[in-house]
């Protein structure tokens, strides 16, 4: 659904993006994580066809990004909610609605749904009026007038509180759910962990690690065994009565295995504990700094 | 056709959409009120217009007190005239200086020593002047009312002069198809004295017009002069010439042992400033101050003003807080953006226009004058709110936007039936349609082609910026200049391009600086030269230095001659196209011919081939000279494009300097 390759902008001397290359299929939820000023929200922007690449190419449901066959699909979702502040709400989702070719009737209907969905009430209040939530319903609400297939949300949750966040994490995760292709970016990397089907992580402007979960964590992650046994063995501590031993790998948990043995013990439990997606985050920041170990 | 037709109409609809949500997205704000106030001013503007127009204003009325009463001769011409408040005779309300002037019959009987006092006798003078050319238009036997008629034609002063016998010099404005040589009077201007011979010799039965030159001395010479108006011949003889009119219905009030007849400021005044028609004696008569050219320009001028605030606010909003961002990823065009943000403004200038027209009594030549000048107040104001980082720098662009345009449009319309020049505004045709005056097709397309296309670039330079890139970045105003220009730029033959396109601008710059300059005469001809060198030079390379700022372009020399040829190139074809100023007499002012000198080598009695090469040839070769100059300065950076840019400029200022001494 989204192809971006060799993807590279430049703002004279400074390169924002470069060399980013990823692809997202239909019906998948993608993130795009990194620390800031790596690159997301340009690269969100270029697929968005808002910023025109330097080199390389994007391309959404067949079009190329910025034609106008690609807006008519696409729903952007900026890091800030930019609003006609004069406006109500219901004449600025009309207004997007007419632009955007959607018949009055079916505008009005699509409106109140999503306004519903998104638990609006005060659809005839200035936005400029509104809170901060309140005008990022809005805004979510005009990133969906248009029935969109592609999304591309930038930091759905930025700045809001952490109910309002969860909400609109939520709320995006319906949509994943509902078949919409999803690209977003956030800093909450759990929300990413918890929605996402694939994540990039960007670094300094290029793509640095990407897949699936279990992929990115096979590659920059740590998988630590929890092992307890019933008698003391090398490098365990004493637990609740029984002796609590941390390993890295199958092998050290077979040692571990023989050693209690050994002792006339036994493993009485083993436990798996996987990196998060935060773990992993870090281990590649780390890796890709000047002083990075691997 | 199809697909053109259906791109149209797409191009239309998404317009419309936007320029009525434009209109309709402050509803219920304040911003509907400031609209109702600007439409109240709007419809005050246009009723006060026309009386402005046809009255003056009347900033003087009832400032000198006179004591008249109704059975004297003088009361009626006071009573009309909103100048004087009637009082009862007094002299010791004149001693108290609470009356001006005491009448009694014919005769100022006394006066108040002082200015006021005698201005009031000046203004009594004139007014009664007027009163009696009023009854004399009202006479049923105009030849009796007027035995002599005067033809005055305002000629320049380098206009052939007869010098008469006995150091007489005489401005021979014979006109007519009759023979009749106009007599001459002479005064001297002496107390009483001055010895006048009037009239002419008809020849024939053509229609004689004579000039008569004669400055009445005061006093109360019995002048007679009989003139020729039917070429039946006549003779005159005055003697004792009074230079203020014969024998009206009522004479002429003088006050008492004052020998001083300077015109002060009348009822007759206002028909002086309008260039009404003027009866009188010679000298009382002055060449027309254009009062009514001034109050219709700035009525129309005017409401651009309000409207361009209102537009440069609306842009600018887009920019702050990014919130037009939005709009960009819609599936419009950022041109249905511009197109549809700017309508509902375009529109209000338009219609405030038609308003005013109606008003006035004008025709649709008024208002598709002001279509030019609408869309350059616009054009500017949009480029200059994507140049703005505020709304602070915003009041700065737009107060600049309407100091220069108002200067271009409104100056030169001022003067409407003083110059030619004036046509360089899109207003004078205003002027002159709301005057009766028959506008050319010609003299419309010298007037409206500049400023329209000038709107067009400024507008095509507006909407490079319009983009998430430019719209929301903080740079600095002369970075941003360079972005809109480099924004143009796609390889090097654009720079020829844009070179070209830019024409118009450089055309507008320079008749300005010739209407700010034309006054001064000969005298301005070194200062428009070098105007006129330093605004084409910075036209031909800005936007080369803009694509090197830009890294366009790669730094070698050949490169840089390269742009400097495509430049000068695209500048020469674009200046030929100027020639549209031979449409009107503009080059026959010599502040013309030297602003727009490549195209002044006609007529010169050179030949042919001399003449085509001067004007091909050689402004082709100083254009690509000057420009690469230039464009190899402007690619080590900017001091050197600096220094370049100056040096370029003098070569250009030389090479102007050698083609007005050759053909102006």
């Amino acid at each position: 659904m989204i192809a971006a390759r060799n993807l590279r902008k430049e703002y004279g001397d400074f390169v924002a993006v470069e060399g980013s290359t990823f692809e997202v299929s239909e019906g998948e939820v993608f993130g795009i994580i990194g620390p800031n000023g790596a690159g997301k929200t340009t690269t969100l922007k270029m697929v968005a066809g808002l910023v025109e690449p330097t080199a390389g190419e994007v391309s959404v449901a067949g079009y190329g990004a910025g034609e106008t066959e690609m807006r008519k699909v696409l729903g952007f979702l900026p890091e800030e909610s930019p609003l006609y502040e004069e406006m109500t709400p219901l004449s600025y989702l009309n207004f997007f609605a007419d632009l955007y070719d959607v018949p009055g009737g079916v505008a009005d209907r699509r409106i109140h749904d999503t306004l519903d969905r998104l638990d609006l009430e005060h659809r005839e209040r200035p936005l400029g009026d509104m809170s901060k939530g309140m005008k990022r319903k809005v805004a979510i609400a005009r990133s969906l007038i248009n029935d969109p297939e592609v999304l591309v949300y930038d930091e759905p949750g930025s700045g809001l509180d952490p109910l309002t966040t969860n909400y609109i994490i939520e709320f995006t995760r319906e949509l994943g759910e509902q078949g919409k292709t999803i690209v977003f970016s956030a800093h909450n990397l759990y929300h990413v962990e918890s929605i996402c089907d694939r994540v990039a992580i960007m670094n300094e402007g290029a793509v640095v690690a990407k897949g699936d979960l279990g992929e990115l964590r096979a590659a920059h992650g740590e998988t630590k065994y929890h092992v307890y046994t019933t008698v003391e063995v090398p490098d365990s501590a004493r637990e609740n009565g029984r002796y609590h031993r941390v390993v890295e790998s199958m092998d050290a948990v077979d040692e571990t295995r023989e050693a209690a043995q050994a002792a006339g013990g036994e493993v009485v439990d083993i436990r798996t504990d996987e990196s998060s997606l935060e773990e992993v985050f870090l281990n590649v920041a780390e890796s890709q700094s000047p002083s990075g170990g691997r | 056709m199809g697909g053109a037709g259906e791109w149209l109409r797409t191009r239309a609809r998404n317009a419309t959409r936007i320029a009525y949500w434009e209109v309709t997205k402050n509803a219920g704000g304040v911003d509907r009120r400031t609209l109702a106030i600007a439409s109240l001013a709007l419809v005050g503007l246009g009723a006060l217009a026309p009386l402005a127009v046809s009255h003056g204003v009347a900033l003087d009325k009832g400032i000198y007190r006179v004591g008249v009463t109704e059975e004297d001769p003088y009361y009626e011409p006071t009573f009309f005239d909103s100048t004087f408040r009637i009082q009862e005779p007094s002299s010791a309300a004149v001693r108290a200086d609470q009356q001006e002037v005491l009448v009694r019959g014919t005769q100022v009987r006394e006066y108040a020593r002082t200015q006021k006092g005698r201005a009031a006798v000046a203004e009594l003078r004139s007014t009664v002047d007027s009163y009696n050319d009023r009854l004399m238009r009202a006479e049923d036997n105009q030849t009796a009312a007027y035995p002599v008629v005067v033809n005055l034609t305002y000629v320049e002063q380098d206009a052939v002069q007869v010098v008469a016998p006995q150091g007489r010099t005489t401005i021979d404005t014979s006109q007519g198809d009759g023979e009749g040589s106009g007599g001459d009077g002479d005064g001297d201007g002496s107390d009483g004295g001055g010895a006048g011979d009037g009239g002419g010799d008809g020849d024939g039965g053509g229609d004689g017009s004579g000039s008569s030159d004669g400055t009445g001395g005061d006093g109360d010479g019995s002048g007679d002069g009989s003139g020729s108006s039917d070429g039946t011949g006549g003779d005159g003889d005055g003697t004792s010439g009074d230079g203020t009119g014969g024998d009206g219905a009522s004479g002429t009030p003088e006050p008492p042992g004052d020998a001083d007849s300077e015109n002060v400021g009348g009822s007759s005044f206002t028909a002086r400033l309008t260039g009404g028609s003027v009866s009188g004696a010679p000298s009382a008569i002055s060449p027309p101050f254009p009062f009514r050219s001034l109050v219709l320009a700035f009525v129309f001028v005017l409401p651009l003003n309000f409207i361009i605030q209102a537009y440069g606010s609306t842009v600018l909003s887009e920019r702050i807080n990014r919130r037009g961002e939005l709009l960009l990823v819609a599936p419009v065009s950022r041109g249905d953006i511009i197109v549809g943000k700017t309508l509902p403004y375009f529109g209000a200038a338009l219609g405030a226009a038609t308003l005013i027209t109606i008003a006035l009594g004008g025709s649709h030549v008024s208002v598709l004058a002001v279509v030019p000048i609408a869309g350059l107040f616009l054009s500017a104001t949009f480029l200059g709110a994507m140049f703005a980082r505020s709304f602070k720098e915003l009041t700065f662009v737009t107060v600049t936007i309407t100091v220069s345009l108002t200067s271009y449009a409104f100056v030169p319309a001022i003067f409407t039936d003083v110059t030619p020049i004036a046509l360089i505004s899109p207003l004078t045709l205003v002027v002159r349609d709301l005057q009766g005056q028959a506008v050319g097709a010609g003299q419309f397309a010298f007037s409206t082609l500049p400023p329209t296309l000038t709107a067009l670039v400024l507008f095509g330079l507006g909407a490079g910026l319009y983009r998430e890139e430019d719209m929301f970045t903080q740079r600095p105003i002369p970075l941003k200049v360079l972005d809109a220009l480099a924004g143009r730029i796609k390889g090097k033959r654009s720079v020829g391009l844009l070179s070209a396109v830019l024409l118009p601008f450089v055309l507008v710059a320079e008749l300005l600086v010739i209407a700010l300059l034309f006054a001064l005469g000969e005298a301005s001809i070194p200062f428009i030269l070098v105007a006129v060198a330093i605004i084409e030079e910075v036209a031909k390379s800005l936007h080369v230095y803009a694509g090197y700022v830009h890294a366009r372009f790669d730094d070698r020399l050949r490169t840089a001659l390269l742009l400097g040829a495509f430049s000068g190139l695209g500048f020469f074809v674009g200046e030929k196209l100027a020639l549209v100023a031979q449409l009107v007499d503009l080059p026959e002012l010599p502040a013309g011919r030297a602003g727009l000198s490549s195209q002044a080598a006609l007529n010169t009695g050179l030949p042919l081939w001399l003449v085509v090469a001067g004007l091909l040839l050689a402004p082709l070769a100083l254009h690509v000279v000057t420009a690469s100059i230039s464009a190899v300065g402007a690619r080590r950076g900017r001091r050197a494009y600096a220094v370049a840019l100056c040096t370029a400029v003098v070569v250009h200022l030389a090479y102007n300097l050698a083609v007005v001494s050759v053909y102006v």
